[in-house]
């Protein structure tokens, strides 16, 4: 198989174990193969900052780093820049100015995949990479938000969205007693009427002024929002993207990676990948200890790997198995696993 | 036996041993004869063919699985008092867009659900599988996130409440679980640190798996790979063991049900 050709390498799944590490090698793995390539990672842990030479004035921003001698560029995502490079390239509205606007983008506000599409399509845009690797936001549950991004799509709905749109601009300017006006009767369809008063009902008029207001902005985002869910499209097709799902030896639950798969299925082409990370087997296979509570306690090692790694052959086209590193050196997590991906030479 | 809180929050990254554990802590409170739920949240967002809340006994176990609809259908229908005009708010496309697009949203309708579940049974223990590491965060500051939200109102009330339990250190308590790696390890730490500023109640880290103890006695007549790992778990356990609240063994069983009753004896601490 050929190095990857392809515009986005996506890491998700469950095991959080190794996950990032795992990207950031992948990452360096291809940009040593001449490819220019971007980094995009969520929430990492402290130290895979420190071996990036990232420092806390870098999040949000793209950043050269050099690895190893491997130079690629590289950005932790936080919403709140990203929401900034997106009101100024799509030239919309401060976005912040908003209240509900500005809790929802804190790091841990919940809009963190939402706005993870839309920093892929900018960065996709830029036409400066030649593959782009994400490592998702934690969690089993990214598959389940691209699932559901065709929901969000009616988020910005013609109908009802040009209705929130007209009433934010009167908001403005009459203040905040639009309820009783007679024009909304006219122009709002029957049934967003009846949502608003029944949301206000339970959430204060306060709530209301603020949510109106919050939907009239990110309504003129809308291009930004809709060119990040339309990546979708790329995401799904085999010749643009790799998946890969991370689970790794220590969870020794082939149920998760079969709802993973059975996730897969629903979303992903054909040509994932699982990858299986912290393998002991290979340490394991040529040890025969002599005493028997040794023998019991590598036989339960071994055992355990043999049938995970069984069941999830019978599930996944290709599994890819990285061994554990057992040093205590990130760096020499990166270079071991930098070099399993150079071995699996995908 | 220490004071029970009503709910024990169980969260870390993926593949460290939640589930396992946090079902075995299930039957220690239970062999205490409280009356207690193992609870997991099915779904993050509102898709089609949902299950709806499940509840089963699986060996032995009170297993409650929420559903994010049903969820938000009983929430609104017991605050509108209408089944009817829930369900086509919970129909609307905007409704569903508006959830799936913050999933912030989705924690304080299940924590809601929680709440709500052990306020109708005042006896109810509720042990939450919470989804992996950054999504506890997530879960603790979309409370607060939403009642600065609506600021006023009968939902802003009801955040109120739910965060006075979720900041309650009688109440609540929050288990960090981790592997006895290094990263693990550091991980586990900055999540504790990020919930005890989001959280007055107890946070603690438990170490799962740890092989060390099994391999102590016998470290020459391992293999090099396996006998540092041993030597990296020692030193991690070694140098932080004042940080951990307790250490699990690795269990030689093959079988989760084996395993998670074989824990049961160890977890005394976690109460």
């Amino acid at each position: 198989m050929a190095l990857s050709t392809k515009s986005f390498e996506i890491f998700c799944g469950t095991g959080g174990v190794g996950k990032t590490t795992l990207a950031t090698a992948r990452a360096q793995n291809l940009a040593d193969s001449g490819l220019r390539v971007l980094l995009i990672t969520i929430d990492p842990a402290k130290r895979l900052k420190d071996l990036l030479g990232l420092r806390e004035e870098a999040v949000g921003e793209v950043v050269p780093v050099e690895i190893n001698g491997v130079k690629l560029h590289a950005l932790l995502m936080s919403p709140e820049k990203t929401i900034q490079r997106m009101s100024k390239k799509y030239n919309t509205p401060d976005l912040e100015g908003n209240r509900i606007v500005q809790i929802l983008s804190k790091p841990y506000g919940g809009m963190n995949e939402i706005l993870s599409m839309v920093e892929l399509q900018m960065q996709f845009d830029s036409g400066l990479y030649d593959v782009i690797v994400l490592d998702t936001p934690p969690g089993a549950h990214f598959l389940d938000f691209l699932e559901s991004l065709n929901k969000i799509s009616s988020f910005f709905d013609q109908n009802f969205i040009e209705i929130f749109s007209y009433l934010g601009q009167k908001t403005a300017r009459a203040g905040k007693k639009f309820f009783g006006l007679n024009f909304i009767n006219k122009v709002i369809s029957g049934g967003v009427k009846k949502l608003l008063t029944y949301l206000q009902s339970v959430t204060g008029a306060q709530f209301i002024d603020d949510f109106i207001e919050a939907i009239h902005i990110i309504y003129q985002s809308r291009e930004a929002f809709l060119k990040g869910i339309s990546l979708k499209e790329k995401l799904k097709s085999k010749k643009e993207c790799n998946w890969f799902l991370v689970t790794s030896i220590e969870q020794g639950k082939a149920e998760e990676a079969i709802e993973i798969r059975s996730h897969a299925t629903h979303f992903i082409h054909q040509d994932h990948y699982l990858v299986l990370n912290k393998c002991l087997e290979s340490k394991l296979s040529n040890w025969s200890p002599q005493n028997e509570d040794l023998t019991k306690i590598k036989n339960s090692l071994e055992l355990k790997e043999i049938n995970l790694k069984k069941q999830l052959k019978d599930l996944f086209p290709v599994v890819l198995e990285f061994p554990e590193v057992m040093s205590l050196s990130p760096n020499d997590h990166l270079l071991h696993l930098t070099k399993t991906w150079k071995s699996h030479a995908l | 036996m220490k004071d029970t809180k009503r709910l024990y929050i169980f969260t870390g990254k993926g593949g460290v041993g939640k589930t396992t554990l946090s079902k075995s802590f299930t039957r220690l409170l239970m062999e205490h004869d409280h009356e207690v739920a193992y609870l997991t949240f099915q779904n993050q967002s509102l898709t089609e063919g949902h299950k709806g809340t499940t509840k089963k006994i699986q060996n032995g176990i009170q297993e409650i699985s929420l559903d994010l609809e049903e969820c938000a259908l009983n929430y609104i229908e017991r605050r509108l008092n209408s089944k009817m005009i829930a369900s086509w708010i919970v129909r609307t496309p905007f409704f569903r867009a508006l959830i799936n697009m913050v999933p912030g949203f989705s924690y304080l309708i299940f924590l809601g659900k929680i709440l709500q579940m052990q306020n109708d049974n005042p006896r109810l223990i509720v042990v939450l599988d919470a989804p992996a590491s950054g999504h506890a965060l997530t879960m603790v500051e979309s409370t607060t996130n939403f009642g600065n939200i609506f600021g006023s109102g009968i939902i802003f009330e009801d955040t109120k409440k739910m965060l006075t339990l979720l900041n309650d250190p009688d109440y609540t308590k929050i288990h960090v679980v981790s592997l006895p790696s290094l990263m693990s390890w550091q991980e586990a730490m900055e999540l504790k640190a990020g919930l005890k500023e989001r959280t007055p109640v107890d946070v603690d880290v438990t170490i799962n798996n740890a092989l060390y103890p099994l391999l102590e006695l016998h470290l020459q007549e391992l293999p090099d790979g396996l006998r540092q790992k041993a030597l990296n778990e020692k030193k991690l356990i070694d140098e932080n063991q004042n940080e951990m609240l307790c250490v699990l063994l690795h269990s030689l069983s093959q079988d989760n049900l084996t395993i998670e009753s074989d824990l049961v004896g160890s977890l005394a601490k976690l109460i």
